[in-house]
């Protein structure tokens, strides 16, 4: 019996088995060898690319921000007079040790300017897109409903307690956002929180002997529910069996990747995962803002990709952390930037090949006050899909040639 | 061999009971509360069917609330209008039959984009289920969002397309195998120019095929009302609905001398679906043992249901959101067959998310669902008793002993308030197996 047997609605849990017969539980019962898991970190409010990825020795970068560019003082080098803030000091080592590529220049022809406009597009990935309707998918979402085995756990997930992002919108699965483990309880009809150990009403839904009297409609209804509830159970087991093995920042960035890492691990069948990073609409007062920011984002994510390779999901995993638009390459009198247009990306996890990918911004080429796209932003989804295993010309309706994200 | 549609006569041994009302109710409509099965019990089976299918007036279909869900052009609140129809269940029998007939003339907003669209089609059903088969067949075709769903608005006569006609064929009056593709390819000239301008149907002169067509060996100039005669005519028609509707009201695997019987009858009626149906209810086939419990229920019928049997309330936008959750997204069938149903409903999630359903329902959580406590059990004290009270509610009384014998363990074993007791009993009833049975 597999995993998968086992969500559609076979009788017994064989986590529970094998809890039983191999005493110590080893984290990684589930997933084989495809199932790989694909995090999208969104920052929303546009990160400033050229603030994040510097172009240190570029006297066009210090001319356009006079103020914003003292950043570049203590800045980690990367190549090709790039460098990265200086509060992405963990990930700057992941770009050497491998494991953390920086793609650099990534948008959409015609670039749009409104945050939610430029987010739907990132989420639809379909530039042309004009309005978003009540049935308009997600490219994550299309792709949960191409890898999801019928009635197969949870596919796909929001997480951190937003509304369930555009990016994840389905036909097919259902796609819950998430917040707290507690979410997946088998929930009492008595007071609060979920059905009890000891509970009467497990001896109702786990009436073996009754069953087998039952009619063959009975006894199927039967095995579906006592698999039900031991899903509920086997996964408020396996989170709490999930211990971290890297230390988390005390952030709420960090609290989602914990929980991302917890469903990955755990194996619920969690092929997709949204989770979002708010207030990068940095058009004041930048610099304090903005590395705050990265700081989190620098502390989550190496604590999260480092959680992860201890468990042994180092290269089951793949981040892409993206933003909505980069921002103007000129800063403006507020000591802050402007909405913009292309930036980088970052893509991170074990099957990740490290480096920086693409060009160095072209400050003396620009469009209209901002910097030109050089990598279309599905080029980089493409890759990701393929890498997923999920047929990438059916998510985004055309092929695009994939980047050189990973390694053979 | 005895007529399978024989009317089901009561004796001593086999009275009209809290059994027989709820199986009828359940698959006549979208069950009832217990206070209205006793009623029903002691009016007996023409109270009953006069229940699911009442005559007055007073039950005319929700209009003016179309015209506001209609004006406000989004798909959530159709959903909810629908849920919230079904909730009240003015006409059971009507409601049950838009439901029927939303999953046989399988039509989804994904494509169609227009909700206004959606609801029209909808309401035609509330208008027209009950009646004629031909009648509605015959608005369907002319139906807005069904004509763009199947391409028949870019039906022309330089370029027919035979989306249409093939399921019109296939899927809505005669089912596979009893039609040619030469058949298909004339009667989709015959629809021809069938399109919609401004949101509503027009036949486009200019478009329309107006030449010879040869149809079921029929010839002559063919319209789209020509078609639609001559597939309910054939006899193939009335073994295609009537196996539909035995395994939608009676039991998922019908005999074919079942068949032939509802087929006789519904060419009796003059292919009234109303009529029909009712003398199906007053069967004994109806109420045979392998009819009882023998169909899962769907999202709807579970969540509808639940809500109705215990008297409660819920929002119904929240219902409909729960139903979609549960894989039952209304307006959205997965395609033009229609939702697949019984086994494929349930799955140890889905399962799990109808527990957690009932449990917010009897814990007051979410939604706006809420049970009166006081209508649970009243002052019922003896384990015994309770049960009997929980099982009456929820599972006709009909539980084996086995069963029974738990619950009772479990009612003795309950301490704590009366209301969170209750709502512990009535939520481990709502956890047998029966309980997702229809």
């Amino acid at each position: 019996m597999n995993r998968r047997t086992f969500l559609s609605g076979a009788a017994m849990s064989p986590f529970a088995m094998r809890l039983a017969q191999a005493g110590e539980p080893t984290v990684g019962w589930l997933p084989r060898g495809d199932d790989k898991v694909l995090v999208v970190l969104e920052l929303v409010g546009g990160n400033d690319g050229l603030n994040t990825v510097l172009p240190v020795e570029d006297a066009a970068f210090a001319r356009a921000r006079p103020r914003l560019s003292v950043v570049r003082k203590g800045a980690h080098a990367l190549e090709r007079g790039l460098a990265l803030h200086p509060a992405l000091g963990k990930l700057h080592r992941r770009t050497k040790s491998g494991g953390l590529a920086v793609v650099t220049g990534v948008g959409y022809p015609e670039p749009d300017r409104s945050h939610f406009r430029s987010r739907d597009i990132w989420h639809t990935a379909d530039p042309t897109h004009q309005k978003v309707e009540n049935d308009t998918t997600g490219w994550l979402g299309r792709a949960a409903d191409q890898l999801a085995a019928a009635g197969a756990g949870v596919p796909a997930a929001a997480v951190g307690g937003l509304e369930v992002p555009l990016a994840l919108r389905a036909r097919r699965v259902t796609v819950p956002s998430l917040e707290r483990v507690e979410d997946f309880q088998w929930l009492a009809a008595g007071g609060s929180g979920p059905v009890a150990r000891g509970a009467a009403v497990r001896g109702v839904v786990g009436d073996v002997e009754r069953s087998a009297k039952s009619s063959d409609l009975a006894r199927f209804v039967g095995e579906v529910a006592r698999s039900g509830a031991a899903l509920a159970d086997d996964l408020q087991q396996a989170l709490k069996r999930y211990t971290p093995r890297a230390e988390y920042p005390a952030t709420k960035l960090a609290r989602d990747l914990q929980l991302t890492a917890q469903l990955a691990v755990a194996g619920f069948g969690t092929r997709l995962v949204h989770v979002a990073l708010t207030g990068f609409d940095t058009h004041a007062r930048q610099l304090p803002t903005h590395a705050g920011l990265l700081r989190q984002l620098d502390g989550a994510l190496d604590a999260f990709l480092a959680d992860l390779g201890k468990h042994g999901f180092g290269d089951r995993v793949t981040v892409l952390v993206h933003s909505e638009f980069g921002r103007r390459v000129r800063e403006n009198a507020s000591q802050g930037t402007d909405h913009g247009a292309a930036g980088p990306v970052f893509v991170a996890g074990g099957a990740v090949r490290g480096g920086l990918i693409g060009a160095v911004p072209d400050l003396g080429d620009l469009d209209d006050g901002d910097l030109v796209a050089e990598v279309d932003f599905r080029r980089v989804y493409t890759s990701l899909l393929t890498w997923l295993g999920a047929d990438s010309q059916a998510v985004l309706g055309r092929a695009f040639e994939p980047l050189a994200l990973f390694a053979k | 061999m005895t007529n399978p549609l024989a009317p089901w006569r009561p004796t001593a041994g086999d009275p009209f009971d809290l059994r027989k009302v709820g199986h009828l109710l359940r698959r006549a409509g979208f069950a009832a509360p217990l206070g209205v099965r006793k009623r029903l019990v002691r009016g007996g089976l023409d109270a009953a069917l006069a229940f699911v299918a009442p005559r007055t007036a007073a039950v005319a279909p929700a209009d003016e609330r179309l015209e506001d869900v209609v004006a406000f052009g989004k798909i959530e609140r159709l959903r909810a209008f629908r849920a919230w129809l079904l909730l009240e269940s003015a006409h059971p029998l009507r409601e049950r039959l838009s439901y029927f007939w939303h999953g046989h003339f399988a039509t989804s907003n994904q494509k169609v984009q227009d909700p206004r669209a959606m609801a029209h089609q909808l309401a035609t059903f509330d208008r027209l289920g009950v009646g004629r088969f031909d009648e509605l067949v015959r608005a369907i075709c002319r139906d807005p969002a069904m004509l763009r769903w199947l391409d028949n608005d870019v039906n022309t006569k330089r370029q027919p397309n035979e989306n249409f006609a093939r399921e019109l064929f296939e899927l809505f009056t005669l089912g596979r195998g009893h039609y040619t593709e030469v058949d298909i390819r004339e009667a989709a000239r015959a629809f021809s120019g069938w399109h919609v301008r401004d949101g509503r149907f027009r036949l486009l002169g200019h478009l329309h095929d107006g030449g010879s067509k040869t149809v079921f060996g029929t010839t002559g100039k063919l319209g789209g009302d020509d078609i639609v005669r001559l597939c309910v005519e054939r006899a193939e028609s009335a073994r295609f609905l009537a196996r539909k509707w035995l395994r939608f009201f009676v039991h998922p695997d019908p005999e074919p001398g079942e068949v032939e019987a509802l087929a006789t009858v519904y060419r009796r009626e003059g292919r009234d679906v109303g009529a029909t149906l009712l003398t199906l209810f007053r069967s004994r086939l109806f109420f045979s043992a392998p009819a009882y419990r023998s169909k899962i229920k769907s999202p709807a019928e579970f969540v509808i249901g639940t809500v109705r049997l215990l008297g409660g309330r819920g929002k119904p936008a929240h219902l409909a959101r729960v139903m979609g959750s549960l894989g039952e997204v209304l307006c959205e069938p997965p395609s033009v067959e229609g939702w697949h149903g019984e086994r494929a409903w349930l799955s140890p999630a889905s399962w799990l998310l109808r527990s957690n359903f009932v449990a917010d329902l009897l814990a007051g959580r979410r939604g706006g669902l809420s049970v009166d406590p006081r209508k649970l059990f009243g002052r019922l004290e003896r384990p015994e008793h309770r049960v009997r009270a929980a099982t009456n509610m929820l599972l006709d009384g009909e539980i084996d002993a086995a069963a029974r014998g738990r619950l009772v363990e479990l009612a003795s074993a309950q301490s704590g308030s009366d209301h969170r007791a209750a709502c512990e009993l009535l939520h481990a009833v709502a956890c047998l197996p029966e309980f997702q049975l229809c």
